[in-house]
């Protein structure tokens, strides 16, 4: 960026570089039915060669129709105003056939959904080969050859057989490694990356960032990093900036914004984050409100509505992007006071959120008892006759116990069996291995089918996407009205009913005759929380309750479960794959992998003193938000993927990738391969176990 | 591949056995030969009747496994399909009108498919343009006139044309002109009088692939990989032919076997219209004289037909997706 002499730890020559991406004064509208939506309205930025510029926003800021802007890849019905300049070529407006000349040669770009990404019929071999001779002029061999390299470089194991493996055959990780190497295949000179980990597990994406790195190293291109991950671009960005309602409201080098965020929204956004760097609980403090909609945005402020200091000025006119001393660029009337730290951009207002935390307040019944759960799939093999050639061990020996009025979080990889421990305990049926307790009943010895329905109305569900669990054909009242319908209640008694839940899930009554799709994704979930309450469960079961919500909706949906929790002795079950909401909500955490539970312990214990390797490699790869620690802290980075659950070792489970298990002596060693740790507790630590032979 | 090809083209031909035994024990039930001397003056008894089906291994009397392990043992030693009810082999009556019939629906389903697709592919790549609305318009009027009006149709259209053009080159009638010689003029006059049949047949199959070839390959245009193949350097066009068209054929390439039937039943139709003596006339013949063994053939004839796509298609299927290669 233009500002590069205030950087800090900077390795660049003296005498500024020319900047290789100029981007000014772009606008970006699409037609909609209600009229134009206006998803970027004046962005300009300098990126110079071999820095990173981090855009973070929420969904709907517009920061990825400003990558596709840059890349010209937009819809052919966007419209697109201003200067894109790569290398002084303004490439707005230029046609198909120019821009596919840049595209690949001078920019490159990752995407984020290494699944989808990559076209199936094809090698990966064959993709980056093909790319490589569409702008240089190489022999196919040639190009087989370098396609190789390209493998090689991003971290393919065994690349020379490898190329000629189809996309399906690789998993997300090792796909997001191809689709950078068919980004850096030409060498380009602008990379820009649109949430390229956001679909990755989190020891994945600490990989895929690092080899993002390296690529970046080895081209050395300016990187646009697009994410909505505060902690992805503290570690990985030299210049940050913030988008809000299509436009940057504050842009400043990464200690700068993270030390004193100047913008309100960002300083509000900051807050809204669980963060996993101390055991004392800040609370959150949600935006209220929701992000504007594009279309006729009235005069002044977009972001005054929502904004705690906001002036009768704000709501006038649309402050400009001006500098501030020591800082850097921000679109707030107010940024000198909040600079020289006069004025605290949260107001006086911080949420509904003061409640201390509970601790390890767990003292109820308990809930839900799970011994020794196993579940297994069979693999087969053959089109006609379905032969068994393996079995799939989901969930093996999983035992837990659950109390009301307590969190339960379970961590893992995807593929660890988290989901199908959910499946098993919500399908109420004699699992295959072990038992399940609900309130004190055998699910297993429950003979009639009215029994079981009963049993039922006690454990409910909140899923992840609630776009995809409401039916989007009834309206909220009827959403609400069908659990009570089903357990038999009658009409009046469902209206009061109704109106006692939307009152309880913060949601006014007017909203129970819209559809789903005209609620936004906080009020959506909402009402998925409050469907689920219904029959008032007594378990709450959670798969990822929070990732399909932007940050600062997710801070109201957090404190919402906090409350209702406490007020309903409720006790839960929680699945998410981010570790700060996590830690942030739950009593208990239990780590598992491949299947097996391989830490147990409560929150704090856990996380502030992790035993097991695999716990301790998945903490230290969760980003933080916080550039200095970020960059300082010292992470345990774990190589390779998690096997296969058709294949498990005979020993530890995490033998394969086990850190210590290397630097253990040879009687350690032999133990990890043959024999399976059980559980031990950890001295003075009431309720922490582990199971590790090398620690 | 080639093992991959075989594997298919064994389970087709074990397909076509089946198909072709369970036509003959039908054939045999609900199709009565005697039935066909009833009608006769002087009027036969029974068992003269009997006598004289009996050559062609029809009698009655004789239980059906036997006629039926005869029936197979002459088709499979020595080809021969067996006699109608009236004595002609049905060997002479197919060899010539399989010929024909096969020439109209192979050409007819080629060209159906390569318009189809193409059309598919052109108003895909236009979705919502002035190209797209009118031909889906025209396709999906075409898809409900029924055959037999659009064959009546074009003979219409062409009588009309010969008539104000004065062009004779539009065979309304039969699959070939009497008093034509020589090779080259024997072929010439046999292409000219495929031309309407030929157009009918085509004019009913295309819609479907057009039709659906536009949807499949609407889902695969704003894919993910599109993008990406766009990202490294293809223009949109490139990357919908290179990425997108390739996978959005695939499952028409399956599509187009199981369509083979249903152009085969259209060409009866087409036939009668247009006085061809192919199969599907053929089909129809046998079944109003209780032809049993012109029926089973006129089956298996079609049943080789839809096979011979089948294959075609899993051909078509493995070069286009090499996955089907590696599993």
């Amino acid at each position: 960026m233009t500002r590069a002499t205030t950087r800090p730890r900077t390795s660049l020559p003296t005498g500024t570089p020319a900047p290789v991406l100029s981007v000014r004064d772009l606008r970006i509208s699409f037609p909609s039915e209600s009229g134009p939506v206006e998803a970027v309205r004046g962005v300009s930025f300098d990126l110079l060669p071999g820095r990173t510029l981090g855009v973070v926003g929420e969904s709907g800021s517009g920061k990825s129709a400003t990558a596709m802007g840059i890349m010209g890849l937009l819809p052919p019905s966007a419209g697109l105003r201003g200067q894109v300049l790569l290398g002084g070529r303004d490439l707005a407006g230029l046609g198909d056939k120019a821009l596919s000349d840049v595209r690949g040669k001078s920019i490159g770009m990752v995407f984020q959904d290494p699944l989808s990404a990559l076209t199936p019929i094809f090698s990966v071999g064959r993709l980056l080969a093909d790319t490589l001779r569409i702008h240089q002029d190489l022999t196919k061999r040639a190009a087989w050859e370098q396609a190789v390299e390209l493998l090689d470089l991003v971290g393919i194991p065994d690349p020379r057989n490898r190329a000629g493996s189809f996309p399906h055959e690789f998993s997300g990780g090792m796909r997001q490694r191809v689709v950078i190497a068919l980004a850096i295949a030409n060498k380009p000179s602008v990379l820009v990356a649109d949430e390229p980990t956001t679909a990755l597990d989190v020891t994945v994406q600490a990989q895929i960032l690092d080899v993002l790195r390296l690529a970046q190293k080895e081209t050395g291109a300016g990187l646009v990093l697009i994410t909505h991950d505060l902690g992805v671009v503290a570690g990985h960005a030299d210049d940050i900036a913030v988008m809000y309602a299509g436009r940057f409201v504050e842009r400043a080098g990464v200690d700068e914004l993270f030390r004193r965020p100047v913008m309100p929204y960002t300083a509000r956004l900051l807050a809204a984050v669980p963060t996993v760097d101390s055991g004392v609980h800040r609370p959150l403090a949600p935006i209220g409100g929701e992000p504007p909609a594009l279309v006729d945005l009235p005069a002044g402020c977009p972001f005054a509505s929502r904004c705690a200091v906001a002036l009768d000025a704000c709501r006038a006119a649309e402050p400009e992007l001006r500098g501030i001393t020591g800082h850097g660029d921000v679109a707030c009337l107010r940024a000198d006071e909040i600079a020289d730290g006069s004025l605290d951009p949260a107001g006086t207002v911080t949420g509904d959120a003061q409640e201390p935390h509970s601790g390890r307040a767990a003292t109820g019944d308990v809930v839900l008892r799970v011994e020794d759960l196993v579940k297994t799939f069979p693999v087969t093999k053959g089109a006609v006759l379905k032969r068994r050639v393996g079995t799939l061990h989901a969930v093996n020996r999983v035992s837990f116990e659950l109390r009301a009025g307590e969190t339960l979080g379970l961590v893992g990889e995807s593929g660890s069996g988290k989901t199908t421990t959910l499946l098993e305990i919500l399908r109420l049926k004699q699992p295959e291995g072990g038992r399940i307790e609900i309130a004190g009943t055998d699910v297993g010895a429950v003979g009639s089918a009215a029994r079981i329905r009963e049993l039922r109305r006690d454990v409910q569900i909140v899923m992840q996407d609630p776009l995809d669990a409401l039916d989007p054909r009834l309206p909220v009242f009827q959403l609400l009205a069908e659990p009570l319908q089903a357990i038999g209640r009658d009409r009046e008694s469902i209206r009061s009913r109704i109106r006692e839940l939307l009152a309880l899930v913060g949601l006014d009554e007017a909203v129970s005759d819209r559809f789903p799709a005209a609620l936004s994704g906080g009020q959506r979930q909402r009402v998925g929380i409050a469907r689920a309450l219904a029959t008032e469960p007594r378990l709450l079961v959670l798969d990822e309750p929070l990732s399909a919500l932007d940050v600062s909706v997710q801070a109201g949906v957090i404190n919402l479960l906090a409350r209702l929790k406490r007020e309903l002795a409720l006790a839960y079950l929680v699945v998410a794959h981010d570790l700060a909401v996590v830690r942030y909500i739950s009593d208990r955490i239990a780590v598992m992998y491949l299947g097996h539970i391989v830490e147990t312990g409560d929150t704090e214990t856990l996380f502030s003193d992790p035993k097991h390797p695999y716990t301790r490699a998945l903490l230290s790869a969760i980003p933080v938000p916080d550039p200095q620690r970020e960059r300082a802290r010292e992470r345990v980075v774990l190589e390779g993927e998690q096997p296969s659950a058709t294949r498990v070792p005979a020993g530890c489970v995490f033998v394969d990738r086990c850190p210590l298990h290397r630097l253990a002596d040879e009687e350690v060693r032999r133990r990890c391969r043959t024999e399976r740790p059980a559980p031990v507790d950890v001295a003075g630590q009431p309720g922490h176990q582990y199971a590790c032979h090398a620690v | 591949m080639l093992r991959y090809v075989t594997r298919k083209a064994t389970g087709w031909l074990l397909m076509i056995v089946v198909a072709t035994n369970a036509t003959y024990f039908l054939a045999s039930w609900f199709l009565d030969p005697r039935s066909n001397f009833k009608e006769l003056r002087p009027v036969r008894s029974e068992i003269q009747i009997d006598r004289a089906l009996a050559p062609y291994n029809l009698d009655p009397q004789v239980p059906i496994v036997r006629r039926w392990w005869d029936w197979l043992t002459s088709v499979v030693l020595d080809f021969d399909w067996g006699k109608s009810p009236t004595g002609v082999s049905v060997n002479g009556e197919i060899g010539y009108r399989s010929l024909v019939s096969a020439e109209l629906v192979v050409i007819a389903t080629i060209l159906s498919v390569v318009i189809g697709v193409m059309l598919g592919v052109y108003t895909a790549s236009r979705q919502y343009g002035w190209a797209d609305r009118i031909s889906q318009a025209v396709s999906i009027a075409v898809f409900n006139i029924p055959t037999s009006v659009a064959a009546l149709a074009v003979v219409f259209v062409a009588i009309w044309l010969n008539q104000h053009a004065g062009l004779h080159f539009l065979y309304v009638a039969g699959e070939n002109s009497p008093n034509v010689e020589g090779l080259l003029p024997t072929i010439g006059d046999r292409l000219l009088h495929l031309i309407l049949p030929t157009l009918t047949l085509t004019l009913m199959g295309y819609v479907g692939y057009h039709l659906t070839q536009r949807s499949l390959l609407l889902d695969t245009i704003n894919a993910d990989f599109v993008r990406t193949a766009r990202a490294t350097g293809l223009t949109r066009a490139q990357a919908i032919r290179r990425h997108a068209l390739r996978t959005a054929l695939i499952p028409t390439a399956t599509s187009v076997a199981f369509s083979v039937p249903a152009l085969f039943t259209g060409a009866v139709i087409t036939e009668t219209i247009f006085g061809w003596n192919g199969m599907g006339r053929y089909f129809i013949q046998t079944i109003s004289k209780n032809d049993v063994h012109g029926t089973v053939a006129t089956a298996a004839f079609a049943a080789a037909l839809t096979a011979v796509g089948a294959i075609l298609a899993d051909i078509a299927t493995v070069f286009l997706d090499p996955r089907v290669r590696v599993s």
